[in-house]
């Protein structure tokens, strides 16, 4: 079993924070922290398999939700995760007000900087618990 | 003139490009799909308690679209919706090798060829939408609340 830990974006489809989420958390499972993070399906979390429910169970893990509906960290704890970190990302996009951060499909210029900023922060994080 | 609603739920898959592709192309018939009303519907919020979610997918006809063959969408929507009216798995279209890719999984990370199996799963997509039975789309099928019963 692995013991990384584990990076969960919402990938909220409707609305540009989802997809803000979902990069910021690939970039720092792929690019930051590869040998200390991964990644692990929402989607897969959410079925409530046996595999992924024994995968998840005491694991560290960080959630990176788009909204306040949480459902990323809602879902990771059902599973039996243990969410060291709820990263909101409205947290971090409300320094850069005004901004336009692109669209669910695509993000902006600035829409990867916020991605940037959040990315760092869960780094950091990760860095502070292994 | 009745709306004719349809709900696409995708998988959105984190670990392999096949989420990857599910999101894109679902956003792609959402965004350019103009004969029907087409709605996402976010997976997470299922099990996060979203009544919306799971009462639109009980009501209006919805079709999944998963990355891989673990069908986590589809299962999930049958789960709390109690039925599925149309089901594409991304693995299928595009390849296992290259549905499962783990290492190219960001929208920056993608390249021309990555678009074109965008465009594959979408029109595979719009194909499902246009098998539905007509009449689901308007709702005369639909008897669920049973106020005239």
């Amino acid at each position: 079993m692995s013991n990384k830990v584990k990076v969960v974006p919402c990938s909220g489809i409707g609305k540009v924070f989802g997809l803000v989420a979902r990069e910021a958390a690939l970039k720092t499972v792929l690019e930051l922290c590869p040998e200390k993070a991964e990644s692990v399906c929402l989607a897969y979390i959410v079925t409530g398999d046996d595999e992924v429910k024994e995968k998840m169970d005491g694991s560290n893990c960080i959630t990176v939700d788009g909204c306040p509906k949480m459902c990323a960290a809602k879902n990771v704890t059902l599973a039996g995760g243990v969410v060291v970190e709820e990263v909101k990302v409205l947290d971090t996009v409300k320094d850069h007000k005004g901004k336009k951060f692109g669209s669910p499909t695509e993000l902006s210029d600035d829409g990867y900087l916020v991605v940037g900023e959040i990315a760092t922060k869960i780094e950091t994080r990760i860095n502070e618990i292994t | 003139m009745a709306v004719l609603k349809v709900g696409i739920l995708s998988c959105s898959g984190e670990e392999c490009l096949g989420g990857t592709i599910s999101r894109l192309a679902t956003r792609k018939v959402l965004e350019e799909m103009t004969m029907v009303d087409t709605v996402t519907l976010c997976l997470p919020l299922y099990n996060a308690g979203g009544t919306e979610e799971r009462n639109f997918a009980s009501v209006f006809p919805t079709i999944s679209v998963d990355g891989c063959n673990k069908l986590c969408a589809k299962r999930s929507t049958e789960k709390y919706s109690g039925r599925i009216n149309g089901s594409i798995d991304v693995s299928k279209i595009i390849g296992n090798e290259n549905a499962l890719n783990t290492k190219i999984v960001r929208n920056k990370d993608l390249k021309e060829e990555h678009f074109q199996m965008v465009e594959e799963v979408a029109s595979e997509i719009v194909k499902s939408i246009s098998n539905l039975n007509p009449d689901i789309y308007s709702g005369k099928t639909f008897r669920g609340c049973g106020c005239n019963e």
